[in-house]
């Protein structure tokens, strides 16, 4: 991206402003996904009051954002790299809304199956397994932003794939569980949930590394498969 | 010079600049300049103040030939008839007769608009009456502003507003039926509704004939062109489609500009 | 230091009006030279009128001079004077238009170019009387035009060139380089381009520089006299295809080899003549030439006023 600063400073703020914004949202969804899973995994469900709430702060963040990108169209007529940050953007604050969405989703997810007081959380450590693995990828995904690192924003597009096979194969188990012991079934549809939505997450962090790479080198690579 | 997309079934040729210079005297404005210009389309050429765009601009014209101690070197070749426009042995006012002009600050002559109009006709000869009349309002309404003036044709043009003036300005040039029409910096002394209404008619003038623009407003290259070019120091550095240039320029010198950084 | 802002406008007001104090007291000075100059004038101009007033009637513009200085009038000098002027008209405005719009148009720019300019600027500044001795050479003996009103009319627009010159080439620099642009991006010639913009455009400042020529003209003595004008003339230039003494008809051109008299040599030579009651008809005579200057600059002025009505850029 380019360095040099704007004859306008207000602009070279402005877009300051926006990237630090994005960052500060995609830090309070990364720790939103970690307390969620922490919820789920740990089982002290406390903390689910408090990641729906945490969702309300992510959705604030969107709009604010959004509202950025408008006045900076609006005022500044953004060009090259900077309609690309500023179009990027956007579609980022999309997929970290999302991500939000879906924490709010493991965490009620894991109310659930603690509700139901079955102890034995079948593939518990599998699944948090999986879920750390999306949360890395959100993390370099943002971190490719925050330094529009080309190699890392393909890192986490490949690392896309492995969630996805994660993802199936816990199903696979949690279906033998199912024909094993019918009684587990709402319990392990409910995980089922909160695998699926993990494998979202690893999704949507894909799409904001695509995002990436499009404000970097103006390449849009999303549906074109990996291969550019 | 970078040419962003290779020209993958590029429409046809209108002019080209081949390893153009251009000398003031001893001072070199122009630095071999290679640069296409695409029939029927808007080309719009970018650059800071100084950069010799308006001075590349008027050599499609031969205009730099009215003073003294110009120079050019290499080619424009203007196309379909391949004829080298800076040739010496081309005369200016044949360019001239092909190559209309539009000036930054409308100009229309202290007479009537009709007689605006008429000028590039009558220099050619013409002296039917019916005929004039027939081109006079053929050209007034391609400018898009025969509406606003049939009723006063023998008015003066001095007094029309400053964006009808700059329109009549074109008919001016439109009447004579240019291949090439060159704009420098059309609406830098007009208001922006003016402007948007000129800008509309250089979208509607690229049906019929190629247009090549000074800009000092890159969202008006943006908005109005379907190539751009950018150039800094007398040299081109990028050209390509307006849209390559806007959103993903190959040059960071490029970038910088439009992006409005210091460089 | 913090100002108190009452302090501060305090001072404000304290610059302004020292500023104000200049302002008036410049103009002041103004009014006072404006009305030296303005009451010189007006002295003269009433002087001459209050001096020559027992001569203002009919009689004296019809009769030609006379020994007696009651029955003496301006007929052959006012005619004279309107005559000659023609004849300088004629030859000054197409020699000095043509000349600067050569100059300004075609010429191109070189030492060649640099040194007629100066030289048309100096020509502007050689004494009348110069041009007298050079017209006595030249148009009176060797082309044998002889003391006529020709000889008289070339002398003078040899004297007013300069300034036609010079006044069609600031007219012509007044007009926009886009105008002459415009006009040649449409594919005119130099020519065309001249024919129908440079030129109509500065007529304007090409007249005001002819009339203000003219009105310099008809006020000049010495060239005249050095060529030779008589100061005693009783009758009028033939007009055109009039019947003349000898029974011949005058030819269309027969009045420019007539000898004449203008009005400043008829002045002179009243003032020269020992009988007082002359200086009567002096003033009045002057007092008449004073009024057709005036009346050629008010021209000058309503010309320039009617025809840049439509010219603007």
């Amino acid at each position: 991206m380019n360095e040099s600063v704007h004859v306008s400073r207000k602009f070279d703020e402005d877009l300051g402003e926006l990237r630090t914004h994005v960052l500060e949202m995609g830090g309070l969804v990364e720790a939103q996904i970690r307390a969620a899973v922490e919820a789920y995994a740990s089982g002290e469900i406390g903390s689910v009051k408090d990641i729906v709430e945490a969702d309300h702060r992510v959705n604030k963040f969107e709009k604010i954002i959004d509202d950025e990108c408008v006045h900076v169209v609006a005022r500044r007529q953004p060009t090259a790299s900077d309609l690309r940050l500023v179009m990027g953007v956007t579609r980022i604050v999309t997929d970290l809304e999302r991500i939000g969405d879906e924490a709010k989703k493991i965490a009620k997810g894991a109310r659930r199956v603690h509700e139901q007081g079955m102890l034995n959380v079948p593939r518990a450590t599998d699944v948090r397994h999986v879920a750390d693995e999306a949360v890395i990828m959100l993390r370099q995904a943002l971190d490719s932003f925050a330094r529009l690192d080309v190699a890392l924003a393909d890192a986490v597009i490949h690392a896309d794939a492995k969630v996805d096979a994660e993802f199936k194969a816990i199903v696979r188990q949690l279906i033998t569980y199912m024909m094993e012991d019918p009684r587990t079934i709402s319990t392990a549809i409910d995980i089922v949930w909160i695998c699926r939505s993990v494998e979202r997450i690893g999704d949507h962090a894909k799409n904001i590394a695509e995002h990436v790479i499009y404000i970097a080198e103006g390449r849009d690579i999303r549906h074109t498969g990996k291969e550019e | 010079m970078q040419t962003a997309s290779a020209t993958t079934a590029a429409p046809a040729l209108k002019a080209e600049a081949r390893d153009f210079n251009f000398f003031y005297g001893d001072v070199q404005a122009l630095k071999k300049i290679n640069m296409p210009i695409h029939d029927k389309k808007v080309t719009a050429l970018i650059g800071p103040s100084g950069c010799g765009k308006s001075t590349y601009l008027r050599s499609f014209n031969r205009m730099h030939d009215l003073y003294p101690g110009n120079r050019y070197e290499g080619e424009i070749r203007f196309y379909p008839d391949n004829t080298n426009l800076l040739s010496p042995d081309v005369d200016p006012i044949e360019v001239r007769m092909r190559v209309g002009m539009v000036f930054q600050k409308p100009n229309p002559f202290p007479k009537s608009i009709f007689e605006n109009v008429a000028y590039g006709l009558r220099v050619r000869g013409e002296k039917n009456r019916r005929a004039l009349d027939d081109k006079v309002e053929a050209a007034l309404k391609g400018a898009a502003i025969w509406d606003e003036v049939k009723d006063r044709l023998q008015d003066l043009a001095t007094n029309l507003s400053g964006g009808q003036q700059q329109r009549l300005c074109i008919a001016r040039a439109l009447a004579t039926d240019p291949e090439l029409l060159l704009f420098d910096e059309p609406t830098s002394a007009l208001d922006p509704i003016a402007t948007g209404a000129i800008e509309e008619l250089v979208h509607e003038l690229k049906q019929r004939v190629t247009i090549l623009i000074v800009t000092h407003n890159m969202q008006q290259a943006a908005r109005v062109s379907d190539y751009t070019a950018y150039m800094y120091l007398g040299e081109m550095i990028e050209f390509g489609k307006t849209d390559d240039i806007f959103i993903k320029p190959q040059d960071k010198r490029t970038e910088d500009y439009i992006t409005g950084r210091m460089g | 230091m913090q100002a108190n802002p009452n302090d501060k406008q305090a001072q404000i007001r304290a610059l302004i009006a020292r500023g104000k104090l200049k302002d008036a007291l410049f103009a002041a000075l103004g009014i006072i030279c404006l009305g030296i100059g303005l009451v010189v004038i007006f002295a003269l101009v009433a002087d001459m009128a209050v001096k020559g007033a027992a001569r203002f009637n009919l009689d004296f513009f019809l009769n030609f001079a006379s020994r007696r200085a009651t029955q003496a009038g301006i007929l052959s000098a006012w005619v004279g004077s309107l005559l000659v002027m023609l004849v300088t008209a004629l030859t000054a405005v197409p020699l000095g238009v043509a000349a600067g719009l050569y100059l300004e148009e075609y010429a191109k720019r070189n030492w060649i170019t640099e040194v007629i300019e100066i030289n048309i600027t100096n020509l502007a500044a050689v004494p009348s009387i110069v041009y007298g001795l050079l017209a006595l050479g030249i148009f009176v003996y060797t082309f044998g035009f002889g003391q006529s009103i020709l000889s008289a009319g070339l002398t003078l627009a040899l004297l007013i060139l300069p300034i036609v010159i010079v006044s069609t080439r600031e007219a012509i620099r007044s007009i926009p380089a886009m105008i002459r642009e415009g006009s040649m991006a449409v594919g005119a010639t130099r020519w065309q381009t001249c024919r129908y913009h440079i030129i109509p455009y500065a007529m304007p400042g090409i007249l005001t520089g002819v009339i203000i020529g003219l009105a310099r003209a008809i006020g000049e003595t010495a060239p005249i006299i050095t060529i030779g004008a008589l100061t005693f003339i009783a009758f009028l230039p033939p007009v055109p295809f009039s019947e003349l003494a000898d029974g011949t008809r005058a030819g269309l051109f027969d009045w420019v080899m007539s000898p004449f008299t203008v009005m400043p040599i008829q002045i002179f030579n009243w003032t020269s003549r020992p009988d007082p009651a002359f200086e009567v008809n002096a003033a009045a005579a002057g007092f008449v030439l004073m009024a057709m200057v005036l009346t050629m600059n008010a021209i000058a002025i309503w010309l320039r006023y009617r025809l840049r009505k439509n010219i603007k850029w």
